[in-house]
């Protein structure tokens, strides 16, 4: 493994994820496909690579939203039982999954993102009325409040339908695991949906359990071999100083411009990654 | 809630980011792999210690029900390394 090499990785992660920085995205959902497609590099090496930057974004970019008070922590422990757990099945799933299953999923992955980046979300309505929460929320004290200062107060705030939640996390740990991204794709409906919470609570709190997250199959693919220091450490350090280079950026680009680029790039990938699940290479020498 | 929490998990995250970063970056800077790649293993024990912590500042407040929440999350990432070491990768 070359220098020249180790910059390529170092220069794509890093605008992967500026990109996935100005969006609140992991950019966990580029570097496989990235990777694998253009890298040549074999997928559970790039699914590796990816989980360990994933870690490092979460990390690197808990600490101003721990501060805001907008991260829920103990909602977020709750929901870990659910992600880890889904982790571990990830992890003993992706050493059994023939690679094209690997592909093909990871396409369909990257094109529900794409629709859902292109669907309007909202706060949920309601998220402070409504007398019908469970009694889990009320039993574990998971209702809270948060500073909002476009409004300039505090927001009171329930949390709902927690089981329907935890099912929904179960999954997206697995999907985490199993290719190595975020999977905010399953974790914006768990959240917007099923636990109605405000979206700065959203974000700040799936933000933060992400690295526990994927730290569980992290260990596991570490352990196992499948984390190739030649590639995973440029893309780690590429994905954290893009993260917070994505972040800066975010104040001077508007939001749509970025919304739309992202939603080609993300189409793009997607048909390659569902081409190549069927042994279609469009780019010369791959696999 | 518990601003003194958040603070600790704030800072814990925020410099042990650093610390990785900076490991990961010397290695790859000095081509020492192995330097690498323990940044590598310090960013994946980060989010570990993360729990490990709030486990021990939920046992201080004497709150009994998340010290056991957080300590089956712990179980579980160490069962992720555990199950790491006995199972292998199909080769592709």
């Amino acid at each position: 493994m070359n220098n020249g090499f180790a910059l390529w990785l170092f220069a794509v992660s890093l605008g992967a994820s500026a990109l996935g920085g100005m969006l609140g995205m992991a950019s966990g959902i580029f570097i496989v496909p990235i990777l694998t497609m253009f890298g040549h590099i074999d997928i559970h090496t790039a699914i590796g690579a990816s989980i360990v930057s994933v870690i490092a974004c979460s990390c690197g970019g808990a600490a101003p939203f721990l501060k805001g008070r907008l991260t829920n922590v103990r909602l977020a422990i709750v929901l870990e039982t659910a992600t880890t757990l889904g982790a571990l099945t990830g992890v003993l799933l992706a050493g059994m999954a023939p690679v094209p299953y690997l592909y093909f999923l990871f396409a369909v992955i990257l094109l529900l993102s794409a629709q859902q980046m292109l669907a309007k979300r909202g706060d949920p309505a309601g998220t402070s009325g409504s007398a019908d929460t469970g009694s889990w929320a009320a039993t574990l004290r998971l209702d809270s409040s948060y500073p909002d200062r476009a409004l300039g107060r505090e927001v009171a705030y329930r949390v709902q339908r927690l089981p329907l939640g935890m099912l929904l996390m179960y999954g997206a740990g697995l999907i985490s695991a199993l290719l190595g991204i975020g999977s905010g794709v399953l974790k914006i409906p768990a959240m917007d949906t099923a636990l109605r919470l405000p979206i700065k609570v959203s974000s700040a709190t799936s933000n933060f359990m992400i690295g526990v997250t994927a730290a569980a199959s992290a260990g596991a693919y570490f352990m196992r071999g499948n984390i190739v220091t030649a590639v995973a450490g440029p893309v780690a350090l590429g994905s954290v100083i893009g993260a917070v280079a994505g972040a800066r950026i975010l104040m001077i680009v508007s939001n749509d411009k970025i919304r739309l680029f992202f939603v080609v790039i993300l189409v793009a990938l997607g048909i390659q990654m569902l081409l190549a699940s069927f042994g279609v290479h469009l780019l010369k020498g791959a696999q | 809630m518990n601003a003194r929490l958040e603070w600790l998990l704030a800072g814990l995250l925020q410099y042990g980011s650093w610390l990785a970063s900076i490991v990961i970056g010397l290695g790859l800077a000095l081509s020492s792999m192995r330097a690498a790649t323990i940044g590598i293993a310090l960013f994946i024990l980060l989010p570990t210690l993360r729990v490990l912590l709030m486990l021990l500042v939920f046992l201080r407040e004497r709150d009994y029900r998340f010290t056991a929440i957080a300590a089956l999350v712990l179980a579980i990432i160490l069962l992720g390394f555990a199950v790491g070491m006995r199972t292998t990768t199909e080769p592709t």
